[in-house]
């Protein structure tokens, strides 16, 4: 399955909290995704928490699209990304 | 056996029959395992009913291919001689299935109609479960159809059925799970048999549980097959031989044509009966289950089977001489060649006068394979007939493969008319499946063949395959001529199809060349097909009128023309043509800004293994556009597979398209010396075709990379913005809906102004290459940003939440999530999941939580409904 990296702007800053809810809002976007065959990997978050960076596997950019659209997330772009790791050459 | 743990889904059937009684009609979709107890659940359900009504019930068998409308046959007695005889007639299958819907409506007592193991149902059988499902809320009908989830695989025709019918409000679904381990140990307890072993083997399964505890040994048998086995070897000799003998009469065994393949057998079926492992239902007897007859059928020595086959298929041949599908179930099993090779024509035939098409075809692929004694033209005859069945299952591989045979044969036996035919028949193949150079070869030799004899309806077929050829070149003034010649034989020889089908492409042609005359003649050709009921070439006018006013950017005309054909195809079940337009409707989508569903939909035909070349090109092009607009990846993998594909059709209506769409993504990727390759590589073929959009969009991409076009005839906003005159262009593009489009013609205005509108526009549209591309040059003209006016200005738009919105705000607001606010408000979970996100823009907020907040803030959520809040 391809993967993705979808970079996203928060313009007031993103707050999940570290508590219930902040755990349930994220199990919320993991099952949400899950429909559409989309499998949120991990984000990098910048430092004032106004950009991410999601690695996210799915079926096509659309599905990407789609899953972000029921979460609620904004989508400045997606990337189709490949995995290149530095100890690869050795 | 009393019912364990069924209390729940009793109560649940019942409730929704109560509803429908109250004139909400229901369709459930009952599901659960082989053996899990559907069908007892169901005579437990109808004994429990407290309602006046009749309850009508069929089943779908397990014939290698079944019976067309079998469940309407079964109920069909208890409406009526007239309703029979409709049933009956061929091509009536529409207003049966009306008459039908007229008697559930009209009833006042509430009908129930149950039809059993419809995933063994006949495409004849579907189609009137989705013809129900869309119509039922309207009755007092409750109708229940069961079937075995575990064997409806992604391809399963029943799931597309099922998909249609998840947005129908008259839908409920209701799964049957196996018992749980308790129960199991209770059951197991009372027989003294191992608790842990009976879970364990039987896995909850009510049929094998009881077949288990049938069997008398005291111990487990390791599969179903044993069970039943077991259970059948405490039957005496000859009560075991009649069970055998049943088994091969099949799933509903008359107790007359028992005693014909066992003469004095009737003790022995009472036997059988006061073991359970027969019962009675009506004047027949069935198995307890189908797994059990097919335990029996397996055991049985193959030479008693061959036996019993023989002498059923003799019995049945002159007491059943119309129930075709089956003499050619037993004349196959029994060997007998002619007759197997005989009935399944006949069954073939009927099949496809039901349109029962798969059925239908598997028929004559049966005949087939009895057909070595057939002579030369009776084989060719039988391929032309499984040809056409795979062709309008859209198996075109297939179906060329068939024709191809019959050809050789109708050369090998000289019936130069019939060869001449089946050259046309190739031709029509091949272009479908975008080999177009066989094709014109294909066309080219009917037209000499058939022109060496009298003129008749095969030459009018023959001109209308060649006017047909043309016009999907373009070439409209030639597949005029050649059309009008088909036309006139037709007319002269009163054949009402080939006039249908020749009307279509004139008409079209004419179309194309902006002649309007060629509406009326497309029309005509629509009105003509729905009278003499050709399904298919109704079908295809709606395919023509929709994808011909979209190739002419008239997109609320197209619009038009495809919600009403896209319906007529789904209530007729014809694939081929849906395919094509949902790709069109894709094209559409796009052009009007509608980019979401534009990409929802070019991956439905996308996704689709099979689909027709011409399909696929078109929802290639979408899918590749949307990803150019949106700056999304995996634009150039989508458009090198269009563009391969339509090099190969080599024509211009999907050269163009596709080239244009490079064109495009070239010029966003910054690369102009692409962008005018591309467009400049179809531009001598769209202008050699005179095609004034086709001309207009490439002339304008090369126009963009640098290189002046001296053209006319470009269609008008196109040749507006290469005169410099972007704001008619503008004004253009937005009568015609096409806000990106028009978006483009301000950009190119250079003032403040007209940037700041193209940039408002691309925003919207969520085009970030050409919104950022705008932005730059607002910079460069010194303008100091931010270009918009910042995002909480527009707050949120209360005022347009939907009612439907507000009831799936109220559930967000009890925590339910999309799968269960989709059951609560009886829709799919894709479509709750499309009102939450409209829902989460309308009230400008990014996720759930918000929503619910923002909710309350607005007062939206205590309004109305009791409060739930804790």
């Amino acid at each position: 399955m391809p993967r993705y990296m979808v970079e996203r702007t928060f313009p007031d800053g993103l707050e999940i909290p570290m508590n219930a809810e902040g755990a349930a809002a994220c199990l919320g976007v993991v099952d949400r995704n899950a429909d559409l065959g989309v499998t949120w990997v991990h984000s990098y978050v910048s430092e004032d928490k106004r950009k991410t960076f999601c690695i996210y596997d799915g079926p096509a950019p659309e599905s990407i699209r789609q899953a972000a659209e029921r979460n609620g997330l904004p989508v400045d772009q997606i990337h189709r990304v490949a995995v290149l790791d530095p100890y690869f050459y050795r | 056996m009393t019912l364990l743990e069924r209390a729940a889904p009793l109560d649940q059937l019942l409730a929704w029959s109560g509803e429908a009684a109250a004139g909400k009609g229901r369709l459930v979709l009952l599901a659960g395992e082989a053996g899990v107890g559907k069908t007892v659940f169901l005579r437990s359900f109808v004994s429990r009913l407290a309602r006046p009504g009749p309850v009508l019930q069929g089943a779908c068998d397990p014939l290698s291919t079944p019976r067309p409308l079998g469940p309407l046959l079964d109920i069909a007695p208890l409406l009526g001689v007239t309703f029979e005889h409709l049933l009956l007639e061929p091509g009536q299958r529409e207003q049966a299935f009306r008459a039908f819907l007229a008697y559930l409506t009209n009833d006042r007592r509430a009908p129930v109609v149950i039809f059993e193991d419809v995933h063994w149902a006949d495409d004849a059988t579907l189609d009137l479960l989705r013809f129900l499902g869309r119509r039922l809320d309207q009755s007092r009908t409750l109708l229940i159809a069961s079937y075995r989830d575990d064997e409806v695989g992604p391809t399963h025709p029943l799931r597309a059925v099922v998909g249609d019918l998840a947005t129908t409000p008259a839908v409920r679904r209701l799964t049957l799970s196996a018992l749980s381990e308790s129960a199991v140990r209770d059951l197991a307890e009372v027989h003294h048999i191992d608790p842990a072993a009976l879970y364990q083997t039987t896995e909850g399964n009510p049929f094998y549980i009881t077949e288990v505890i049938a069997s008398g040994l005291g111990t487990v048998p390791p599969t179903i097959r044993d069970a039943v086995l077991a259970r059948a070897a405490r039957l005496s000799p000859p009560a075991r031989r009649t069970l055998e003998a049943a088994a091969v009469i099949g799933t509903r065994i008359e107790p007359w044509l028992l005693e014909e393949l066992l003469p004095f057998s009737a003790d022995a079926a009472d036997e059988c009966l006061s073991l359970g492992v027969l019962q009675t239902r009506g004047d027949r007897f069935t198995f307890r289950h189908e797994l059990a007859r097919q335990a029996i059928l397996e055991s049985t020595a193959p030479s008693w089977r061959l036996r019993f086959h023989q002498q059923a298929l003799h019995v049945l041949v002159t007491r059943r001489p119309d129930d075709v599908a089956r003499l050619a179930d037993h004349a196959e099993a029994a060997n007998d060649v002619p007759l197997a090779c005989h009935y399944a024509r006949l069954a073939g035939r009927e099949a496809a006068a039901l349109k029962a098409h798969r059925e239908a075809r598997a028929q004559f692929a049966r005949a087939l394979r009895h057909a070595a004694a057939l002579s030369p033209e009776d084989r060719a005859q039988l391929l032309e007939d499984y040809a056409e069945q795979c062709f309008i299952t859209d198996d075109l591989a297939e179906a060329l493969q068939a024709r191809s045979s019959a050809l050789r044969l109708w050369q090998q036996t000289g019936h130069r008319d019939r060869e001449g035919e089946t050259h046309a028949h190739l031709a029509r193949l091949l272009v479908g499946m975008g080999r177009n150079a066989e094709a014109e070869q294909s066309s080219a030799n009917a037209l000499s063949i058939l022109t060496e004899g009298p003129p008749g309806p095969r030459l009018a077929f023959a001109y209308s395959c060649q006017a047909h050829l043309r016009m999907l070149n373009r070439d409209n003034l030639q597949a005029i001529r050649w059309g009008q010649q088909a036309v006139t034989l037709a007319e002269q020889h009163q054949d009402q199809a080939m006039l249908v089908l020749a009307l279509n492409t004139v008409g079209t042609a004419m179309l194309l060349t902006n002649n309007e005359q060629g509406r009326t003649l497309l029309e005509r050709s629509l009105t003509l097909a729905r009278e003499a009921q050709l399904d298919d070439h109704v079908a295809l006018a709606y395919r023509m009128l929709s994808s011909v006013a979209g190739e002419l950017y008239q997109f609320t005309r197209a619009d038009q023309y495809f919600s009403e054909g896209l319906r007529y195809c789904a209530e007729h079940d014809i694939d081929g043509h849906r395919f094509y337009m949902l790709a069109w409707q894709a094209l559409s989508h796009l052009h009007q800004g509608r980019w979401r569903e534009a990409a929802e939909l070019a991956l439905t035909v996308t996704a689709r293994p099979g689909t027709a070349a011409t399909s696929r090109i078109m929802a290639l092009v979408a899918l590749g556009r949307v990803r150019t607009r949106r700056g999304d990846p995996e634009v150039w993998p989508a458009l090198d597979e269009a563009l391969a594909m339509a090099t190969q059709t080599g024509t211009l209506q999907r050269l163009a398209p596709v080239r244009a769409a490079r064109a495009e993504a070239a010029w966003l990727s910054a690369d102009p010396d692409r962008t005018f390759e591309e467009a400049h590589a179809a531009y001598p073929l769209a202008s050699r075709h005179h095609h004034p959009w086709f001309m207009g969009e490439l002339a304008y991409w090369q126009w963009k990379a640098g290189h002046a076009v001296a053209a006319h005839d470009l269609a008008e906003p196109y040749a507006l913005q290469m005169a410099g005159r972007w704001q008619d262009a503008a004004q253009l593009w937005t009568q015609l809906n096409c806000p990106y489009e028009a978006a483009r013609a301000f950009a190119e205005g250079h003032t403040e102004a007209a940037l700041k509108q193209a940039l408002g526009l691309f925003e919207s549209l969520g085009a970030r290459p050409a919104a950022t591309h705008v932005t730059q040059q607002l910079r460069q003209l010194g303008v100091k940003g931010p270009f918009r006016a910042p995002r909480e200005a527009a707050g949120p738009d209360p005022a347009r939440v939907t009612p439907r919105e507000m009831q799936v705000l109220r559930l967000l607001h009890q925590g339910l999530r999309d799968a269960e606010i989709a059951r609560e408000l009886g829709m799919s979970t894709k479509t709750a999941g499309h009102h939450v996100s409209s829902l989460l823009s309308k009230l400008a907020v990014r996720n759930r939580m918000e929503a619910v907040r923002e909710g309350d803030r607005l007062g939206l959520i205590t309004h109305g409904e009791p409060d739930h809040s804790p």
